[in-house]
Protein backbone atom coordinates (compact mmCIF):
# COMPACT_ATOMS: atom_id res chain seq x y z
CA UNK A 1 0.00 0.00 0.00
CA UNK A 2 1.21 3.42 -1.20
CA UNK A 3 1.29 6.47 1.66
CA UNK A 4 0.87 10.07 0.64
CA UNK A 5 4.97 10.27 0.36
CA UNK A 6 5.64 7.35 -1.84
CA UNK A 7 2.76 8.55 -4.20
CA UNK A 8 4.38 11.59 -3.94
CA UNK A 9 7.66 10.99 -5.07
CA UNK A 10 6.21 9.10 -8.35
CA UNK A 11 4.57 12.12 -9.03
CA UNK A 12 7.79 13.96 -8.83
CA UNK A 13 9.26 11.00 -10.86
CA UNK A 14 6.67 12.04 -13.68
CA UNK A 15 7.15 15.60 -13.52
CA UNK A 16 10.71 15.29 -14.25
CA UNK A 17 10.27 12.95 -17.23
CA UNK A 18 7.58 15.02 -18.81
CA UNK A 19 9.66 18.26 -18.51
CA UNK A 20 12.44 16.22 -19.25
CA UNK A 21 14.54 17.86 -16.37
CA UNK A 22 16.63 15.68 -13.74
CA UNK A 23 17.05 18.89 -11.66
CA UNK A 24 13.26 19.76 -11.27
CA UNK A 25 11.34 19.58 -7.67
CA UNK A 26 8.18 19.81 -6.72
CA UNK A 27 5.97 20.48 -3.87
CA UNK A 28 2.78 19.62 -2.72
CA UNK A 29 1.46 23.50 -2.66
CA UNK A 30 2.98 24.30 -6.34
CA UNK A 31 0.98 25.33 -9.37
CA UNK A 32 1.56 25.80 -13.01
CA UNK A 33 2.52 29.51 -12.06
CA UNK A 34 5.60 27.62 -10.05
CA UNK A 35 6.69 25.65 -12.90
CA UNK A 36 7.45 27.74 -16.39
CA UNK A 37 7.54 24.66 -18.88
CA UNK A 38 3.99 23.21 -17.35
CA UNK A 39 1.88 24.62 -20.34
CA UNK A 40 -1.22 23.01 -21.48
CA UNK A 41 0.98 20.02 -23.46
CA UNK A 42 2.56 19.24 -20.56
CA UNK A 43 -0.60 19.09 -18.26
CA UNK A 44 -2.15 17.00 -20.36
CA UNK A 45 1.04 14.68 -20.41
CA UNK A 46 1.58 14.76 -17.25
CA UNK A 47 -2.55 13.39 -16.75
CA UNK A 48 -1.87 10.86 -19.42
CA UNK A 49 1.58 9.53 -17.48
CA UNK A 50 -0.34 9.59 -14.11
CA UNK A 51 -3.04 7.45 -15.79
CA UNK A 52 -0.48 5.52 -16.92
CA UNK A 53 1.98 4.87 -13.80
CA UNK A 54 -0.93 4.52 -11.31
CA UNK A 55 -3.12 2.57 -13.33
CA UNK A 56 -5.97 4.56 -12.63
CA UNK A 57 -8.52 6.96 -14.73
CA UNK A 58 -9.58 10.75 -14.16
CA UNK A 59 -12.74 12.49 -15.03
CA UNK A 60 -12.05 15.95 -16.62
CA UNK A 61 -14.25 17.47 -14.15
CA UNK A 62 -12.01 16.34 -11.22
CA UNK A 63 -8.99 17.30 -12.97
CA UNK A 64 -10.42 20.91 -13.57
CA UNK A 65 -10.77 21.58 -9.58
CA UNK A 66 -7.28 20.70 -8.73
CA UNK A 67 -5.36 23.84 -7.69
CA UNK A 68 -2.36 22.36 -7.15
CA UNK A 69 -0.48 19.29 -7.03
CA UNK A 70 -1.31 18.31 -3.36
CA UNK A 71 -4.48 17.84 -4.56
CA UNK A 72 -3.89 16.14 -7.86
CA UNK A 73 -2.19 13.73 -5.39
CA UNK A 74 -5.75 13.41 -3.30
CA UNK A 75 -7.15 12.19 -5.95
CA UNK A 76 -4.52 9.78 -6.76
CA UNK A 77 -4.69 8.36 -3.05
CA UNK A 78 -8.35 7.98 -3.38
CA UNK A 79 -8.43 5.81 -6.50
CA UNK A 80 -5.31 3.16 -5.76
CA UNK B 1 -14.15 12.03 -30.76
CA UNK B 2 -12.57 9.19 -28.33
CA UNK B 3 -16.11 7.15 -29.14
CA UNK B 4 -14.61 6.47 -32.85
CA UNK B 5 -11.81 5.03 -31.45
CA UNK B 6 -11.13 1.68 -29.31
CA UNK B 7 -8.04 0.38 -27.62
CA UNK B 8 -6.48 -2.25 -29.68
CA UNK B 9 -7.56 -1.45 -32.99
CA UNK B 10 -5.57 -1.66 -35.83
CA UNK B 11 -4.90 0.46 -38.97
CA UNK B 12 -2.59 -0.09 -42.35
CA UNK B 13 -1.55 2.03 -45.09
CA UNK B 14 0.92 1.65 -47.76
CA UNK B 15 3.16 3.94 -49.00
CA UNK B 16 5.23 3.99 -52.57
CA UNK B 17 8.33 5.69 -52.11
CA UNK B 18 8.70 6.84 -55.70
CA UNK B 19 11.34 9.61 -57.16
CA UNK B 20 8.88 12.06 -57.60
CA UNK B 21 7.60 11.95 -53.96
CA UNK B 22 11.51 11.64 -52.81
CA UNK B 23 12.46 14.67 -55.04
CA UNK B 24 9.55 16.58 -53.51
CA UNK B 25 10.43 16.25 -50.20
CA UNK B 26 13.85 17.36 -51.15
CA UNK B 27 12.90 20.65 -52.66
CA UNK B 28 10.13 21.33 -49.75
CA UNK B 29 12.53 20.76 -46.91
CA UNK B 30 15.77 21.54 -49.29
CA UNK B 31 17.95 18.41 -47.59
CA UNK B 32 20.36 18.03 -50.22
CA UNK B 33 22.74 15.87 -48.22
CA UNK B 34 24.79 14.09 -50.21
CA UNK B 35 23.61 10.79 -48.98
CA UNK B 36 20.31 11.34 -49.93
CA UNK B 37 21.12 12.53 -53.29
CA UNK B 38 24.25 10.91 -54.56
CA UNK B 39 24.55 7.08 -55.16
CA UNK B 40 27.73 6.90 -55.16
CA UNK B 41 28.58 8.59 -52.22
CA UNK B 42 25.93 6.56 -50.47
CA UNK B 43 27.79 3.04 -51.68
CA UNK B 44 30.86 4.45 -50.07
CA UNK B 45 29.11 5.37 -46.67
CA UNK B 46 28.29 1.49 -46.92
CA UNK B 47 24.11 1.52 -48.17
CA UNK B 48 23.00 -0.13 -51.92
CA UNK B 49 22.06 3.67 -52.92
CA UNK B 50 21.14 7.20 -51.93
CA UNK B 51 19.02 6.68 -49.08
CA UNK B 52 15.47 8.47 -48.69
CA UNK B 53 15.33 11.27 -45.76
CA UNK B 54 13.90 9.56 -42.90
CA UNK B 55 11.62 12.39 -42.08
CA UNK B 56 9.44 11.57 -45.12
CA UNK B 57 7.77 9.46 -42.99
CA UNK B 58 6.77 11.89 -40.82
CA UNK B 59 4.60 13.22 -44.07
CA UNK B 60 3.26 9.95 -44.68
CA UNK B 61 2.20 9.93 -40.58
CA UNK B 62 0.43 13.75 -41.82
CA UNK B 63 -1.23 12.29 -44.47
CA UNK B 64 -2.48 8.94 -42.18
CA UNK B 65 -3.31 11.51 -39.20
CA UNK B 66 -5.63 13.64 -41.02
CA UNK B 67 -6.86 11.91 -44.03
CA UNK B 68 -6.86 7.79 -42.50
CA UNK B 69 -8.54 7.52 -39.22
CA UNK B 70 -12.66 7.73 -38.39
CA UNK B 71 -12.39 10.78 -37.61
CA UNK B 72 -10.94 13.97 -38.96
CA UNK B 73 -11.82 15.89 -36.07
CA UNK B 74 -8.15 14.97 -34.55
CA UNK B 75 -4.45 16.95 -34.19
CA UNK B 76 -1.31 15.51 -33.67
CA UNK B 77 -0.17 16.84 -30.17
CA UNK B 78 3.41 14.90 -30.16
CA UNK B 79 5.09 12.49 -32.18
CA UNK B 80 8.60 10.56 -31.26
CA UNK B 81 9.67 8.47 -34.45
CA UNK B 82 12.94 5.96 -34.03
CA UNK B 83 14.62 5.14 -37.35
CA UNK B 84 15.39 1.09 -37.47
CA UNK B 85 16.28 0.44 -40.92
CA UNK B 86 16.78 3.19 -44.29
CA UNK B 87 14.62 3.48 -47.08
CA UNK B 88 15.81 3.57 -50.42
CA UNK B 89 13.96 4.85 -53.62
CA UNK B 90 10.87 2.55 -54.81
CA UNK B 91 10.08 1.07 -51.59
CA UNK B 92 7.00 0.32 -50.48
CA UNK B 93 6.26 1.25 -47.17
CA UNK B 94 3.45 -0.45 -44.88
CA UNK B 95 2.70 1.66 -41.63
CA UNK B 96 0.81 -0.02 -39.43
CA UNK B 97 -0.87 2.05 -36.62
CA UNK B 98 -2.32 0.87 -33.77
CA UNK B 99 -4.57 2.48 -30.54
CA UNK B 100 -2.39 1.84 -27.34
CA UNK B 101 -3.85 4.62 -25.21
CA UNK B 102 -7.15 6.29 -24.89
CA UNK B 103 -7.19 8.92 -21.81
CA UNK B 104 -11.01 10.31 -21.80
CA UNK B 105 -9.77 12.76 -18.97
CA UNK B 106 -7.47 14.98 -21.36
CA UNK B 107 -9.50 13.94 -24.72
CA UNK B 108 -6.61 11.74 -25.86
CA UNK B 109 -5.26 9.05 -28.11
CA UNK B 110 -2.24 7.69 -28.07
CA UNK B 111 -1.24 5.68 -31.25
CA UNK B 112 1.66 3.73 -31.43
CA UNK B 113 3.12 3.15 -35.22
CA UNK B 114 5.66 1.37 -37.50
CA UNK B 115 6.80 1.05 -40.81
CA UNK B 116 7.85 -1.70 -42.62
CA UNK B 117 9.55 -2.47 -46.19
CA UNK B 118 7.96 -5.11 -48.21
CA UNK B 119 11.08 -7.33 -46.99
CA UNK B 120 9.46 -6.93 -43.50
CA UNK B 121 12.28 -5.17 -42.39
CA UNK B 122 11.51 -3.03 -39.62
CA UNK B 123 12.06 1.12 -40.84
CA UNK B 124 10.95 2.47 -38.35
CA UNK B 125 8.75 2.99 -34.83
CA UNK B 126 7.05 5.39 -32.61
CA UNK B 127 4.28 7.23 -30.51
CA UNK B 128 1.40 9.55 -31.92
CA UNK B 129 -0.46 11.52 -29.46
CA UNK B 130 -3.29 12.88 -30.83
CA UNK B 131 -6.67 15.17 -29.38
CA UNK B 132 -9.76 15.88 -30.70
CA UNK B 133 -10.45 19.53 -32.66
CA UNK B 134 -14.20 19.55 -32.35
Amino acid sequence: MMNRKDIFNKVSRIFKDVIEDENLTIKESYTSNDIPEWDSLVHIMLIVETEKKFNIKFLSSEISKWEDIGEMITAIESKI
Amino acid sequence: MITDFNLGDSFFQDFNVTEEIVNKFIELSNDKNPIHINNEVARKKGFKSRVVQGNLQNCFISFFIGECLPSKDVMILSQTIKYKNPVFLNDILSLKVKISGIFDSVNLIELSFNFKNKLGDLISIGKINIKSTK
